[in-house]
Parts: structure tokens; C-alpha cells; sequence
């Protein structure tokens, strides 16, 4: 699963490497809304940091969550409930965060005993529970109809009916929620965090509590699936119940499968290749399923480590 | 609630359940051996029901020799997708088996919809009971669908005989040797991988027998696994991952509560089954007959 | 990306010439009407509207071309795929209009993407026009000046089944709707059009799980109460589900009919017609309604190889509908055109006596409750319903004192 080795001494050539990528990257995504159109582009972003925060957990703890759409969901719906009743969108978006973060501390405490399958299948459990509650709260949900025409007044001048100012400030959101991620990987929190994911049991004998570790990367997680849950309510204008099915939390596993896991761009890379292909599937007339199928089935079989992850290992060769 | 409608309850709760027994019960000797999250296998429970519509309609087989055939079938299908794709993703992290399983599950559905698009003009089979088993049974408190008390029986018996061959034949020791400590049987020097195969066909092929099962009284469509599977998970995970006899126990269980949850609160029935699984993991993190995952 | 887009154009006419003058009469943005249809493609939709519609609605904008010549070669319709995801609606729906510069959308099945392409086209200025998506919603509180709604809603379904077969003597009813605004919304309508007619419900109706397969309990209840009609309120793979339920519960021998909420002729291709026998339902159209129907379903089956569904018919009448207020309106200018279309009355093949009320922009028309036939009567593969009662479009849609629309 480890990729790049994780020893103090990297070389120079890797830091220039990943120096390299995070410019790439970024100029690639200042240019986004010029090559595709904006909203598509706004949704790479929040699908993009919604794969970080679920590789956050998945690639650096170790915990395959099979219940993330509950974050990113719950999020959604309270950011485009607070925009529906006249809140500004920093408001909305910030409450949007915080109730996943609110939700994930439970659901956190409840779930980082269990390991393996067993944490996948608790974590979806919640997240049913949760599908279930925004079928049946329609007040709030709009149940099947979802929730669609709520306002995004402008702020600090800043005029959000129009798609490409939407994407410019997603973009800073999402550079401070990939920074986080950042971060946090690079820290001794998250060294130890790795730690704890190669051998739990030797962590736990230098004096790390893997509970309280993967407690907080989960938080940390929710927090960040919170905040692109909030980009996309905000984005597309549009929440429906989508937003918390189960497919949501396994395509975000796809996604972060097919760019890479453990390799912080993978995810982004991911969601942006699933986006672009579903986007391509609206107008080419093939089926669907069998389309997507063969891209994971062909992922699996050939470009095991991802797209990025291959790239990484063809240049170490 | 009456005692009548309970028992009714129990009547449609155990019918419910036979499903998820016999597809818990494939997914759980699957985990056992190849510690296989088995995604695929909602997609080959529909494959089941949607062969048995094509051997009637290729060579006019009935219910009957289809409801043999048609899990035979499906287990060959299964056996080639464990040979060809499957195998070589042994030793790796299980993500790649889900990821691997998800896309084929996705393929399989449209696959099954292209074909029936273009052979009938509709995804949908129809599929009735055979007239031995059509009509209804009068039980004394209810008159119930013959095929139904069928279905409760079949599933029962099959679960019994799988449970009899792991427990007490030789061949069952060795998938239990290898289920708990694929090492150690290794050291005894029985070659684990030889079974593999084998394994996965009979895990696949109960699949494809609910399948057929299902065939006459749900609708054939090509989506009819995909929601099943998900339930199905829960199931094997409260009776503990790679529990024969969990599996089992639980699939009925879970069948009864959910009936008896729907009779009190209808719209809950989906939701009860992981209510049930976040209380029990709460509880007993390793399932209810489950052994903890340090013990294997 | 766009260069993909554009070869993916299912277009009807070749591009408009350049040189060629514009049409003399008309103002056109960029010479052109682009129809939008935006549909499910691939998913459960696509049999009952996906390409069928896309095809019915090149086959309007042919016909109209035929009969306006100074439009040749000036209608193109563009087919693009919602995955019934209510965000790739939104966001298609978006860049059809931009991008591909689309002067109308059409069709929309599933209730969550019908809305958000509502909202889309209203802040754009673009004429939407739903046919496959049913919630009643869209004439209501959702409504907005340039939504229009076709061929069906809740309200329709549930008023005309419930009224006719109440009339005919299936006058106790009991009740099964899937737990979600779409069956409840169903469910009360149903309701209240039995009591109206002086039938009864003959207990509480029941919330069913959303999606369900197994309806049992709920069959074996119709049987110890004995209703004349059980009603199902479910739609799709779960209405299938409950047929083929009350058929192997031989509900139908023990004298308790079948009435449906929402039926579309796929859903009784799944099962077999004699399945469905008797079964009782409300359709806009269906296509062996008489002479008129028949030859435009036989051209249509010539085109697309298979006989249209209600949904595809009503892609090519709201599509027509659409192109002849262009032609009244001499401009594709969304107000324009919107202003044309209201209160517009007009008479088709599958819209009869219809009107668009221009305070909700409810399409009403007349509707039928269809019986469907056992196989045994069947004059030939597809004949299916008969018809039991037509509704007059002034009694089949919710009245527009009840409705919540305001623009």
C-alpha cells in the first residue's frame, strides 16, 4: 500500500518531484473553467477534495469507510438549507462543515474500535440510517424532489449567479481544505498515524493510543468531506438524495482508487478522470454501466497503484 | 399486535430471510477462504434468475431443471472470473477485490440489459411459478402462496447440507482449516489454493440458486441485486464475517425482525437491518458468531 | 470536451447554411431552434422515454420543417443523458444552453432532475417543457414562468383512477404507497377522489419501504379485508414487484381488483399483459386510442422499431407545441416564445382539447382510465389497454383554485 517510502531523508529529487505536481496541479486548476465547462470543473473540485478527505482516512489510517456520503451528504443539505433561509454562503457553508463535523464525532466513537470490513460496515450503517432520515424529513430534505432554487447572495461583492466566480471561490476553499490534508499527513500526527496503520500493535508499544489517532483522522476526514459536501450544495444550486445513497460514499472510493491512493493528488486526479467520463458518457450514447465498469475492472488489472501512483512508479524507475 | 399477524409476519419474515440465508451463507464461505468481499454478488444472484428466464426460452427448460442448471451456470461464470481476474489480485489489499467486484457488478447489470434490450425489447423477464407449486395453501391462521413454504424449505435444506459438508466431511474440514488459518493448513502441507476455485464456484452458485428462487415471485430486471447486496453485507456482518453457521442464523433472523419491524413501522424495514448491525458490532465487534479478527 | 459534444449532436437537419438567408418570417438566435432533450439515456427510464423521446422529438421537428418550410433545415434536437442524477441534470441542463446554445428543454424523467433544470432554464430564460417527470410540484409550489408541465402528474393519475373506478362499483378501496413525496402526494389524492365519489377507504392506507421487493404482508392484509379494489401507488421495478405478488397471492380470483397509481406500458411488457389483466390505471394517450393515434404510432414504429410509449408521444406533441408557438411568436426568444405558449389551446394526436393555463402553466388535455386487456383479447402484440372512461381536460388536472403557484 505504501508508496513513497516515508523516511526523513528524502531525497531532493522527490521534494522537486512533488514541488513539480503541486504546480501542475494548481495551474492546471486555475485554468479548469477555460477548458471545461465551469460547473463541471466546480464539481472536480468538490468531489476532488471529498476523495482527500476520504484518503485521509482510507490511505493514511488504514479505515475504508463505506459510509463518507453521510458527511458529505449531511453537510449539503444544511448548507442549501441555511442558503434557502436567507443565510450568506460563508454562513451556510461554514454550519454545512460543521454539521458533518458535529455528526462525525459520534459516528467517529462509535466506529475506530472496529477494524477491517467491520469499520467499512459500521460506518455504512450510519450512513443508511442517514439516507433514511433525509427520505423521511422531507420538510427540510424536500425528500425525492430535493432542494434546488435557494439563493446564493453575493458577498463582499463577490456575484455567485455567475459560475466562474462560484469556481474561483471554491478553489481557495479548496486549497485551504487540501493544505489541511496536507499537512496533516506531513506532521508527526500523521507519521504516527501511518504508524499506527503499517502495525498497530508496534505503535502501540512505543506509546501511541491508536484509538485516539484514528479518532481524530476521522474527524479530520468528516470535517474535510464536510466542507466539499458544502462546495457542492453551493456549486450546483441543486441537493437531492443522491447526496447520501451509499453509491456516493463507493464512488468516492473509486475515485480515489482509480487517481491513487496515499498519494494526496491521486484522489483529485480521480475524481477529476470519473467527472470527466461521466460527463463524456452523457452525449456518447454508450451504456453506461459497461463503459465505467471496464475503466475500474481495467484499473485493477493494469494500473493497480492508480493513475498517479503509476506515474510515480514509472519515474522511479 | 395480534398473534395472527405475528405469525404471518414470521411466514413472510422467513421467506425473506431464506433469501438472505442463502446469499449471506455464499458470501460468508467466499470471505472464509479467499477473505473476499465478494461485491459481485447481488450481480450474480440477478444473473441467476435472468439464466433460468434464458433456458426456457433457449431450449424450453422449466423451473425444474433450471433451478438445478441455472446455479451450475452461474458458478462456471464465476469460477472463469475468479481464474481470469480474481486470482491475480491475491495477497493484495482487499480494496482492490471491491473495486474489481464494483466494476464487473456494474458491467454485468448493462450487459444483462443490452442483451435482453435487444433480444425482447424489454430488460425485465417474466417468470412464473411451476404448476406444481402455484396457488395457495390454506395454514389454519393464513393462505399462503405454496411457492413461498417451497422456497423456506429449499433454502433451509441447502443451508443444512452446506452446513453438514463444512462440519463434517473432510472436505469441509480443510475449507474450515483454511477459513481460520490458511497458514497452519498450509504447514500441514494441503495445498489451500487447490480449493479456491471450487470454493468460489459453490459461493457463487447459491448465489445464482437465489436467484433462480427469486425469479418467480420478484421482478427479473437487472438492478434486482443491487440493493439486495448491500443488505446482504449487513447480514454476514452481524453473524460474524466467514460464519457458517452466522450466516444462516442470522439471514433468517434478520428476514423476521425486518417483518415484524415492518408491521409496526412500515418505511423502517430497509433501515432496521443496520440499526440492528451498528447495535450488535456495538456490542460484539466481530459479529455475533464471529471470532475477533486478532483470534483468526 | 466541446468538439466531443458537438459530433454527439443527434441532429435532425443538417447545420443551417450559413449563407442562407434567415427565415423570412422568424428571428432566430443564431439561425437556429435547437431542441433539448434532456432524458435518461441508459438507466430504469430509458425504456419508456430515453431514446424514444429523442427520437420522437426529431420526428416533430421533421414534420414541422415539412409544414413550415420557411423553417428548412432550422430545428435541430440535441439528446444528452441525466443519469437521473439531479446534479448532471442541473449541470447539462446548464451547458445545453450556454454552450450549445439549446432553445428548449424537454422531457426530464425522475422528479429531483425535472426540478433542477426548472430552476436552471427559469434563471437562463429558457422554456422547459416535462413530460416524463410527474411531480405536481412543478405547477405548484416549484412553479416559475418557464416551466411548463405536459402529459401527466400526480394529481391526473390518482384523480382519474380513483374516480373512475370508484364510479364503476370498485367502491372500497385499501391502500399501498412507497414512503416518499411522490406516494404520499398519490395516496392523498386517491383518497380523496374515492370518498368524492362516494366510496371508501376501507382502512388506513400503508407507507411501504422505498425501493421494496417483497409486498406480502400487505397482500395477505388485502386479503383478510376484502376490499374490491387494492390500489398501488408504487412505481417501476416495485410496481412490477406488487403485480407479480397479487398474482401468486391469487388475489384477482378472490374478486379484489387492481388499481394503479402510475402505470407505463414497459411496466406491463415486464410482467406479460395477462398479468396485469384488469388492472385499471389513467394514461394521457396510448397508442391504439383510435385512427389518429394509430397512424402517427405506426410512423413512429417505422422510425424507432418499437411502438411508442405515452411519454415518447408526449415528447413529440409538447415538442410541436413548443415549435409552433416559435412560429407563432416568430422569435425563439424564451419570453417570447412563453407568451405564445400561454393560454394557447390546440388539438393533437395525443393532446386532445388541450390548453396551457397561463397561471401555472399546467398542460391540460383529456385523459383516459384504461383497463388493461387479458392477452387472450388482444387484437395484436401491443394492444393492451381499453379504454374505460376519458376524463375532459377541465376535470382531469388539479383545479387552479387549489394550486400553490405563484410566479
Amino acid at each position: 500500500m505504501t508508496v513513497i517510502p516515508r523516511t526523513a531523508a528524502r531525497t531532493d529529487r522527490e521534494r522537486l518531484t512533488r514541488a513539480a505536481w503541486l504546480v501542475g496541479l494548481g495551474v492546471l486548476l486555475l485554468v479548469l473553467p477555460r477548458l471545461i465547462y465551469p460547473v463541471l470543473a466546480l464539481d472536480i473540485l468538490a468531489w476532488g477534495l471529498f476523495a482527500v478527505a476520504f484518503d485521509l482516512l482510507f490511505g493514511f489510517s488504514g479505515l475504508l469507510s463505506f459510509g463518507h456520503a453521510a458527511f458529505w451528504g449531511s453537510s449539503a443539505y444544511v448548507t442549501a438549507y441555511l442558503l434557502g433561509q436567507g443565510q450568506s454562503v460563508p454562513v451556510a457553508m461554514l454550519g454545512g462543515t460543521l454539521a458533518a463535523l458535529a455528526l462525525a464525532v459520534p459516528i467517529a466513537f462509535l466506529s475506530v474500535r472496529s477494524a477491517g470490513i467491520y469499520f467499512s460496515m459500521i460506518t455504512l450503517a450510519f450512513a443508511q440510517m442517514l439516507s433514511f432520515l433525509a427520505l423521511q424529513w422531507t420538510d427540510v430534505t424536500g425528500g425525492e424532489n430535493g432542494l434546488q432554487g435557494f439563493e446564493r447572495p453575493s458577498f463582499l461583492g463577490l456575484d455567485f449567479s455567475d459560475s466562474v466566480t462560484r469556481y474561483y471561490f471554491c478553489l481557495a476553499l479548496f486549497a485551504v481544505g487540501f493544505y489541511v490534508a496536507y499537512r496533516t499527513v506531513r506532521s508527526p500526527f500523521g507519521q504516527s498515524l501511518q504508524a499506527v496503520r503499517d502495525n498497530e500493535p508496534r505503535a502501540q508499544s512505543i506509546g501511541l493510543n491508536p484509538v485516539r489517532f484514528k479518532f481524530t483522522a476521522f474527524l479530520i476526514s468528516a470535517g474535510l468531506a464536510g466542507l466539499a459536501g458544502s462546495m457542492y450544495a453551493f456549486g450546483h444550486g441543486v441537493v437531492s438524495l443522491e447526496v447520501v445513497n451509499w453509491r456516493t460514499s463507493g464512488e468516492v472510493v473509486m475515485m480515489t482508487l482509480l487517481g491513487g491512493t496515499t498519494t494526496l493528488f491521486g484522489p483529485v486526479v480521480g475524481a477529476g478522470l470519473v467527472l470527466l467520463l461521466r460527463d463524456v458518457l452523457t452525449t456518447a450514447n454508450l451504456p453506461v454501466g459497461i463503459v465505467t465498469g471496464l475503466v475500474f475492472v481495467a484499473t485493477v488489472l493494469f494500473f493497480r497503484r492508480g493513475v498517479v501512483g503509476t506515474l510515480q512508479q514509472w519515474r522511479r524507475r | 399486535m395480534n398473534t395472527q399477524l405475528l405469525l404471518i409476519q414470521v411466514f413472510n419474515g422467513l421467506v425473506n430471510g431464506a433469501f438472505y440465508a442463502l446469499l449471506s451463507l455464499g458470501l460468508a464461505v467466499i470471505f472464509g477462504m479467499l477473505r473476499i468481499v465478494n461485491f459481485m454478488h447481488g450481480a450474480l444472484y440477478m444473473l441467476g434468475a435472468f439464466t433460468a428466464f434464458a433456458l426456457g426460452q433457449a431450449f424450453g427448460l422449466g423451473f425444474w431443471p433450471s433451478l438445478i442448471i441455472a446455479p451450475l451456470v452461474v458458478a462456471l461464470i464465476g469460477m472463469a472470473l475468479e481464474r481470469g481476474l480474481l486470482s491475480r489480485l491475491y495477497g493484495l489489499e482487499p480494496s482492490y477485490n471491491l473495486l474489481l467486484t464494483f466494476g464487473l457488478t456494474l458491467l454485468t447489470q448493462d450487459l444483462v440489459k443490452q442483451v435482453m434490450l435487444s433480444q425482447y425489447a424489454v430488460s425485465s423477464a417474466p417468470y412464473t411459478p411451476p404448476p406444481a407449486l402455484s396457488g395457495v395453501v390454506n395454514l389454519g391462521f393464513v393462505v399462503f402462496p405454496k411457492y413461498r413454504l417451497f422456497v423456506i424449505g429449499l433454502s433451509l435444506l441447502i443451508c443444512l447440507v452446506t452446513w453438514f459438508v463444512i462440519e463434517k466431511t473432510r472436505v469441509g474440514a480443510i475449507i474450515r482449516a483454511s477459513t481460520e488459518n490458511p497458514m497452519v493448513t498450509r504447514a500441514f502441507g494441503i495445498d489451500v489454493s487447490k480449493w479456491v476455485t471450487g470454493v468460489f464456484g459453490v459461493g457463487v452458485g447459491l448465489a445464482g440458486l437465489a436467484g433462480v428462487l427469486a425469479a418467480p415471485i420478484y421482478s427479473v430486471e437487472p438492478y434486482m441485486g443491487a440493493e439486495l447486496i448491500i443488505t446482504t453485507f449487513a447480514v454476514v456482518v452481524i453473524g460474524g464475517m466467514g460464519s457458517i453457521l452466522g450466516s444462516v442464523v442470522t439471514g433468517f433472523a434478520v428476514g423476521v425482525l425486518a417483518a415484524i419491524g415492518a408491521a409496526l413501522y412500515p418505511p423502517i424495514a430497509n433501515t432496521l437491518v443496520f440499526i440492528l448491525m451498528a447495535l450488535v458490532l456495538l456490542v460484539r465487534p466481530s459479529g455475533l458468531f464471529g471470532l475477533p479478527e486478532g483470534a483468526r | 470536451m466541446q468538439k466531443k459534444l458537438l459530433t454527439a449532436l443527434v441532429s435532425t437537419a443538417a447545420l443551417a447554411a450559413v449563407t442562407g438567408a434567415l427565415a423570412q418570417s422568424a428571428r432566430l438566435s443564431d439561425n437556429v431552434v435547437r431542441v433539448g432533450v434532456l432524458t435518461d439515456l441508459s438507466g430504469v427510464y430509458s425504456e419508456l422515454s430515453g431514446p424514444g423521446s429523442v427520437r420522437a422529438a426529431q420526428l416533430a421537428a421533421q414534420d414541422f420543417m415539412a409544414a413550415n418550410p420557411s423553417f428548412r433545415n432550422k430545428v435541430q434536437v440535441v439528446g444528452v443523458d441525466h443519469q437521473n442524477k439531479a446534479d448532471v441534470a442541473s449541470n447539462k441542463a446548464a451547458e445545453m444552453i450556454d454552450r450549445q446554445k439549446v432553445d428548449v428543454l424537454m422531457d426530464l424523467p425522475t422528479s429531483s432532475a425535472a426540478l433542477a433544470a426548472s430552476e436552471v432554464a427559469k434563471n437562463k430564460k429558457i422554456p422547459v417543457m416535462v413530460v416524463t417527470g410527474g411531480t405536481t410540484a412543478l405547477t405548484n409550489e416549484k412553479c416559475n414562468k418557464y416551466t411548463f408541465h405536459y402529459a401527466y402528474d400526480n394529481y391526473m393519475l390518482a384523480n382519474g383512477t380513483g374516480t373512475a373506478v370508484t364510479k364503476r362499483g370498485g367502491n372500497s378501496w385499501y391502500i399501498i404507497y412507497p414512503n416518499y413525496a411522490f406516494g404520499q402526494d398519490l395516496n392523498r389524492q386517491m383518497t380523496a377522489a374515492i370518498r368524492e365519489n362516494g366510496g371508501r377507504v376501507v382502512t388506513n392506507s400503508d407507507a411501504t419501504p422505498f425501493p421494496n421487493t417483497d409486498f406480502s404482508s400487505y397482500l395477505l392484509k388485502a386479503q383478510s379485508l376484502k376490499p374490491k379494489v387494492f390500489g398501488t401507488m408504487q412505481a417501476g421495478a416495485d410496481l412490477v414487484n406488487v403485480v407479480k405478488q397479487y398474482n401468486e397471492f391469487g388475489l384477482r380470483q378472490q374478486g379484489i381488483g387492481l388499481g394503479i397509481g402510475l402505470l407505463f406500458e414497459t411496466d406491463v411488457a415486464a410482467l406479460g399483459q395477462d398479468a396485469f389483466a384488469g388492472a385499471l390505471a389513467t394514461v394521457p394517450w396510448y397508442w391504439n386510442l383510435d385512427q389518429r393515434s394509430r397512424d402517427w404510432a405506426a410512423k413512429f414504429e417505422r422510425s424507432f422499431g418499437k411502438k411508442p410509449t405515452w411519454a415518447q408521444a408526449g415528447v413529440y406533441s409538447a415538442t410541436m407545441t413548443y415549435l409552433q408557438a416559435v412560429a407563432r411568436a416568430k422569435s425563439d426568444d424564451g419570453d417570447a416564445v412563453v407568451k405564445a405558449l400561454e393560454g394557447h389551446r390546440f388539438s393533437d394526436f395525443f393532446a386532445r382539447s388541450a390548453y396551457i393555463r397561463p397561471q401555472d402553466h399546467r398542460v391540460i388535455l383529456d385523459v383516459y382510465t384504461v383497463q388493461v386487456k387479458p392477452r387472450s383479447q388482444a387484437r395484436e402484440a401491443g394492444d393492451i389497454f381499453t379504454k374505460v372512461a376519458t376524463i375532459p381536460a377541465a376535470r382531469a388536472f388539479q383545479p387552479l383554485s387549489e394550486s400553490k403557484c405563484k410566479f
